[in-house]
């Protein structure tokens, strides 16, 4: 394990980080997922060494650096706002943490003239900062942060900044450059779908308190409650009871709802009697007419949809709750497009229903 | 880049105010300091570099070395005092900030006079200080009259003039820098030295000389701190033009003084490419 934060806490404020018990590996591209206010941010400050914990340890390279200073711990940080150097160049600004460690001019040079290599900003180096472009401060930003080689690399919400086409290019580039370089990168994101594209695991915090880490496809799929469930991705909600035991043989279990009588499957959590059956929006499909061959059906009718190019969002109103759906244009020259108004059936395997128990809030 | 720029209507007053009330004496002081001037004082419309080859005669040398030598520690006087109260307040958020700023200022809502006459009081022979001094059983001292007088009225006085100044160019600073430069390995020392203090020197120098500058011209502190004895370039200035009756030599000392400060903002210009405007 490269980076071990052992029951770590944090008050300030009204705010409190719940112990955090959390390891990350070497070379893994790691990502601290939540709204807003949820703690994700101090969390990165407390393994900057901007602030220090309550109580707990944090350990980098199984050395304890819980009370050291910054500037003593070999982890860089890529700001929000960049924070370059306004009296510096670019390279000079890359430069910065060479010089500070009295490095031999040409190894800083042959160092720097690498990194802009990397983030592919060689004929940028001789301006100064005010000179160049959200995109490319980004860039100075991330090479300036990976020159002296740390062995951990925080990014504060990097690509907020960043304007939507640009942002796309530089999540391809960030992930390319994690497995290039080899260092280990922590971003800081509230983006969710930013956490799945680039990170090989993600922790999903939500007020101080971290609710699950697991794979991108774990976290979606099969998130631990439906707080993260709602984070991650678009959902439907069934609030329901469960009905008997579960069938020894399949695992079935029979469930009452509002919106019908459907069969459901455990996914191994203990179940109370009230659930919520969580359903993707592109896990369910939209069929024109009754089907009888159907796991679950529900009947509603089309009250919006959206055209997207490679999909269709449907919403569907069954009862008092509208249902989103998503369906692939897989033709160029559908036969029989659907309007708003028409009777449509929602079809969906229990497989793919996740279950979890109701929450209040 | 050219662009052409109009005055806006609302602007000529000012304008108007700027050509009467600065340019138009100016030129008049700047004249004048050509003129010569008879024996009664009147003055004598001739062309002459007499005033500016008497300002070279050793009597008003030595007054200039000691005048630009007290203004100049008076100045680093400020600059020491100054920047950690500038430092604290950029930094420092909430209650103390508005306090602090409010201490800052309430100086310039006294009376100048008042506040110097306030100085007197505290330094006169039986002054506060002085009856403390008594009252503790050590001997009096006298700073009242001396040139420790001046420097303290012109440190007390100029104090807020640089504060502000160096307040807000560190204001101005991205508080990220620092952090930033602590995250890549500089110790704090090594943060002000190769982060902040690059990115506020033109703060620095700016308030530097807009404090040094008229330190040289000052006449009150001078004249009711410093006594009889102690001449200074302001009050020699002064003296030129009410006592001696000698306009054309008050005149070319007043210029000497106005270009050393037009010399001092054109060195600051040539030095930095972003000149004047970016660091007020």
């Amino acid at each position: 394990m490269l980076l071990n934060l052992e029951a770590v806490t944090k008050n300030f404020g009204g705010f409190q980080l719940h112990p955090l018990t959390l390891s990350i590996e070497r070379g893994e591209f790691f990502s601290l997922l939540g709204p807003s206010g949820c703690g994700k941010t101090t969390v990165l400050r407390l393994i900057g060494g901007f602030e220090s914990p309550t109580s707990g340890r944090i350990i980098l390279n199984g050395q304890d650096i819980t009370s050291l200073p910054p500037h003593r711990r070999n982890i860089h940080t890529v700001f929000q706002r960049y924070a370059l150097f306004p009296h510096l160049t670019v390279f000079e600004n890359i430069a910065f943490p060479l010089r500070l460690k009295k490095m031999a001019a040409s190894e800083i040079c042959s160092r720097v003239t690498e990194c802009l290599k990397l983030v592919e900003i060689e004929d940028l180096k001789d301006r100064r900062t005010h000179q160049i472009s959200g995109g490319q401060a980004q860039r100075t930003a991330l090479a300036r942060a990976l020159v002296a080689k740390p062995d951990l690399l925080l990014l504060d919400e990097p690509l907020s900044a960043l304007d939507p086409e640009l942002r796309m290019k530089m999540r391809e580039e960030l992930k390319t450059i994690c497995k290039k370089v080899g260092i280990t990168f922590l971003l800081v994101t509230h983006d969710q779908e930013e956490a799945l594209q680039l990170s090989d695991r993600i922790a999903v915090f939500k007020a101080g308190q971290c609710l699950q880490v697991g794979t991108p496809k774990a976290i979606y799929e099969d998130p631990v409650d439906t707080f993260v469930a709602r984070f991650i991705g678009s959902v439907n909600e069934i609030a329901g009871e469960l009905q008997g035991e579960p069938s020894p043989e399949t695992g079935e279990l029979a469930l009452a709802s509002n919106a019908g009588n459907f069969k459901i499957k455990k996914n191994g959590h203990p179940l109370p009697r009230q659930v919520s059956v969580i359903l993707r929006p592109e896990k369910m499909r939209l069929l024109r007419s009754k089907s009888t061959t159907q796991e679950n059906l529900m009947e509603g009718e089309i009250q919006d949809q959206t055209y997207l190019g490679s999909r269709t969002e449907y919403s569907v109103k069954i009862g008092n709750s509208t249902f989103k759906v998503f369906e692939q244009e897989l033709e160029r020259l559908k036969k029989r497009r659907l309007n708003t108004g028409d009777r449509v059936f929602l079809a969906w395997r229990s497989d793919d229903a996740i279950v979890l128990p109701q929450q209040t809030v | 880049m050219k662009t052409t720029q109009y005055l806006p209507s609302s602007a000529w007053a000012f304008l108007i105010w700027l050509i009467t009330m600065t340019l138009l004496p100016f030129t008049i002081i700047l004249g004048m300091s050509f003129l010569e001037r008879t024996e009664l004082g009147t003055i004598l419309f001739s062309f002459s570099l007499r005033n500016y080859q008497q300002l070279l005669d050793w009597v008003y040398l030595k007054v200039l070395v000691k005048t630009v030598w007290l203004a100049l520690m008076a100045t680093l006087s400020c600059l020491a005092i100054g920047f950690p109260v500038a430092y604290y307040l950029a930094r420092v958020q909430g209650t103390m900030k508005s306090l602090g700023l409010i201490l800052l200022f309430i100086p310039f809502w006294t009376n100048f006079i008042l506040r110097i006459y306030g100085i007197v009081s505290l330094f006169g022979s039986n002054g506060i200080l002085n009856q403390l001094l008594m009252f503790l059983g050590l001997p009096k001292a006298s700073i009242l009259y001396t040139r420790w007088g001046v420097y303290f009225g012109l440190v007390y006085n100029y104090l807020p003039f640089l504060v502000v100044p160096i307040y807000s160019s560190l204001e101005k600073l991205d508080p990220f820098l620092r952090e930033a430069a602590f995250d890549l390995g500089a110790t704090r020392f090594q943060t002000f030295r190769k982060v902040i203090l690059p990115n506020i020197k033109e703060g620095l120098f700016i308030g530097s000389i807009f404090v040094f500058i008229p330190m040289l011209g000052e006449y009150v502190i001078p004249d009711l701190l410093g006594g009889a004895k102690e001449a200074f370039l302001g009050k020699v200035m002064v003296e030129q033009f009410f006592i001696l009756q000698d306009w054309p030599l008050g005149s070319a000392i007043a210029t000497m003084l106005s270009v050393l400060l037009l010399a001092a903002l054109w060195l600051q210009n040539r030095w930095t490419s972003k000149g004047l405007a970016h660091a007020i």
